[in-house]
């Protein structure tokens, strides 16, 4: 996958290119409007990462030039998170946005999305190493031994492992399994966690849930890497 | 009209009624003067007529009349403007004295038996476009013939007089107009000297000086009042600067710790070479403090933002009790973790921005979870009324101090400034559940015993169902 980031600020420009090509993405930078318009058109991207402040051709000005000529997936950065900037980026073709600053997983976790192509499949059933999850029952055994969750922890479970060996942000998770959009001051999310943890792998030598301190969670088997 | 002065305004309105005023008693004076002076003429004129008329019918023929020319005459001889003709029937000139030179027309005359009066006096211009008035009367002699006595008055005297007065008048008004437009526009001036001073004041009030205000002492009754709105509005804008300033010290010095965090931590592990643990520990530690930091600006932007008028409530009615739930749910844990209980009561309708709604609830539970001692139980509640609906939120734990609960919603408002875990908390919380309820047009209130209950009541006023309403 070939991902194009155009953004001036080059500190942030090369931990955005380390992070993504850690993450198994192809990524050349863009550091003007001018250029990345130019780089845009004439190579093929599966997806473009977009700082919306950019000298000489701004943000606004390269998506909608994009957007006369390409259909690419196009995510923008913003450090002004007015809505009408979000609406206007929305308006002129953008298909998603972070707001700066953003957690690097959560940028890692949309742009997955965005080039996943169609709806994901819901599956039925997961099994990873010796959990096995009954997508419709909401049943879950661990080597064979039944383990009771609660909905929310089934919730938690099933999220992490949908999104297996990627790493979720606390901000990612509360939304997804409690719908809260806000980040508050407490340590749920870690709490969830921690009880979660005691139900699946407590009394297991292979761990399955990872915490990445200072990123968030990842269900893999073994340790992560 | 709308651009000139207030000054310049009045004392052309000023002017203007002078003018009016001055005019109208010029003209009626004139008129009035004039009308006098053509009465007593007329009079005169009239006056000698009959007198004349009266002598010639005693005089027996045409011969007598010229004999006693000079006792008819000597009856116009005291006005050198009066002229007398008199004739025969036939139109031979019996008597001609005409001081003034001018002839007299042939004027219609009154027959000898009919009274003379003003009415049958002619106007007429002479030679020299000179305004004439004149009279003409039969009369028969003894011997039976008729004479035609005519007199007239040049009115020249009289036109030249009441020309004098013209232009005494016009000079006088309009004199009159220029010093009152010179008085006006200084006395005015002098009258809204208070608005200077009020301006004066205002010019001294600068960011720098809010604490300055108008002199209302110095300003008249009817300044009174904007004096007063000016001073009150100069205090809440004096209020509202100090609330920025202090928010923005107590943002600067909240932004400090996270900040000599990640600098401290970062200088010493640079210091000598580490393990790699230990650079992934600091990396980590770094990290959460940019969470941290992150959290307290987007906090500072939301508040921000809640005081804009664009801000926009996305309200809907739905079920309390249901969304209580949901926020139980998510505290749960952390509940369990401290040994506390939730529990939810009530039931209600609440008619509110959901997402805010669950903020509001969330700061609140998260608070209280922080002061509710272990085995303790934290109580939710929905209470509907006819007004709207209560969402209150309960627990026993230390208790706030009287002096504190008055304060408790300020920003950055911390009951313990020591507190060691004052990085778990922005200090935002409840400033962020006031200003929610202040979008919603409710209330935020708390009642708290000292080692007692604490509870928090959230208020929120019903309405109908909008998808987008504004602020106020």
């Amino acid at each position: 996958m070939r991902l194009l980031i155009v953004e001036d600020e080059a500190k942030t420009g090369e931990y955005l290119r380390k992070g993504l090509e850690e993450s198994g993405f192809t990524v050349d930078i863009a550091n003007n409007g001018v250029d990345g318009l130019h780089l845009a058109l004439e190579e093929n991207y599966d997806l473009v990462v977009l700082d919306v402040m950019l000298p000489a051709l701004d943000g606004w000005g390269v998506l909608e030039r994009i957007r006369e000529k390409k259909n690419i997936p196009v995510l923008f950065l913003t450090a002004r998170d007015h809505v009408e900037d979000r609406v206007r980026g929305l308006e002129l073709g953008g298909d998603d946005y972070l707001i700066k600053p953003f957690a690097f997983v959560e940028l890692l976790a949309r742009i997955r999305t965005l080039l996943r192509r169609g709806p994901a499949r819901e599956v039925e059933q997961i099994n990873i190493g010796d959990l096995e999850i009954d997508v419709i029952r909401r049943r879950v055994k661990r080597a064979g031994q039944r383990v009771d969750l609660t909905p929310r922890e089934f919730s938690l479970l099933q999220l992490l492992s949908n999104r297996k060996g990627e790493v979720l942000s606390r901000t990612q998770i509360a939304s997804y399994v409690w719908d809260m959009n806000f980040d508050s001051d407490t340590n749920v999310v870690e709490v969830a966690i921690r009880r979660l943890r005691a139900k699946i792998d407590d009394g297991h030598t292979v761990k399955l849930i990872h915490t990445i301190r200072g990123m968030g969670y990842v269900l893999e088997v073994g340790e992560p890497g | 009209m709308s651009r000139l002065s207030l000054n310049a305004r009045l004392a052309l309105l000023f002017t203007f009624i002078v003018t009016v005023c001055l005019a109208v008693v010029g003209t009626i004076l004139f008129d009035a003067l004039s009308r006098q002076i053509y009465a007593q003429d007329d009079l005169g004129i009239v006056l000698s007529a009959r007198h004349l008329r009266r002598l010639a019918v005693e005089m027996d023929d045409f011969a007598a009349v010229r004999e006693h020319q000079a006792r008819l005459v000597s009856l116009v001889l005291g006005d050198s403007a009066l002229a007398l003709k008199v004739e025969s029937s036939e139109g031979n000139s019996l008597i001609d004295y005409n001081p003034p030179h001018l002839p007299i027309i042939s004027l219609t005359a009154t027959p000898q038996n009919e009274r003379i009066v003003t009415e049958h006096l002619q106007r007429w211009n002479s030679l020299g476009d000179v305004p004439m008035r004149g009279i003409a009367t039969f009369a028969m002699l003894r011997d039976g013939s008729a004479i035609k006595i005519s007199v007239a008055r040049s009115m020249s005297d009289r036109a030249q007089m009441l020309e004098v007065y013209r232009s005494l008048i016009w000079k006088t008004a309009g004199a009159a107009v220029i010093i009152a437009i010179v008085l006006s526009l200084f006395l005015i001036r002098q009258a809204l000297r208070p608005l200077r001073n009020i301006a004066d004041d205002a010019r001294g009030i600068t960011p720098e000086r809010l604490a300055a205000r108008i002199d209302i002492r110095r300003a008249p009754a009817e300044l009174h009042e904007l004096a007063s709105a000016l001073n009150a509005m100069l205090l809440r804008l004096q209020q509202g600067f100090d609330r920025l300033w202090q928010f923005t010290t107590d943002l600067a010095h909240d932004l400090r710790t996270p900040i000599a965090n990640m600098r401290g931590a970062s200088e010493v592990a640079l210091s000598r070479p580490r393990s790699a643990s230990e650079y992934q520990g600091l990396l980590a530690s770094n990290v959460e403090e940019c969470d941290r930091v992150t959290r307290m600006i987007e906090s500072v932007l939301f508040l921000a933002r809640a005081e804009s008028p664009h801000f926009a409530l996305r309200r809907i009615t739905f079920d309390a009790s249901g969304e209580l739930k949901l926020i139980g749910e998510y505290f749960e844990g952390l509940a369990a973790e401290g040994g506390v209980d939730i529990s939810i009561r009530g039931e209600a309708r609440v008619f509110a921005d959901r997402e805010l709604f669950r903020r509001a609830i969330s700061n609140l539970l998260a608070n209280a979870l922080r002061y509710t001692p272990a085995g303790n139980s934290i109580l939710l509640t929905a209470t509907a009324s006819s007004q709207g609906a209560s969402i209150g939120v309960q627990n026993a734990g230390i208790g706030i101090a009287p002096a504190d609960v008055d304060k408790i919603f300020e920003r950055f408002y911390r009951t313990d400034a020591s507190r060691t875990d004052s990085g778990s908390s922005s200090g935002l919380g409840l400033a962020i559940v006031k200003t929610i309820m202040e979008l919603h047009g409710g209330r935020a209130s708390v009642r708290s015993e000292v080692g007692g209950l604490t509870t928090f009541e959230l208020y929120f006023p019903s309405g109908s169902e909008g998808s987008t309403s504004m602020k106020l």
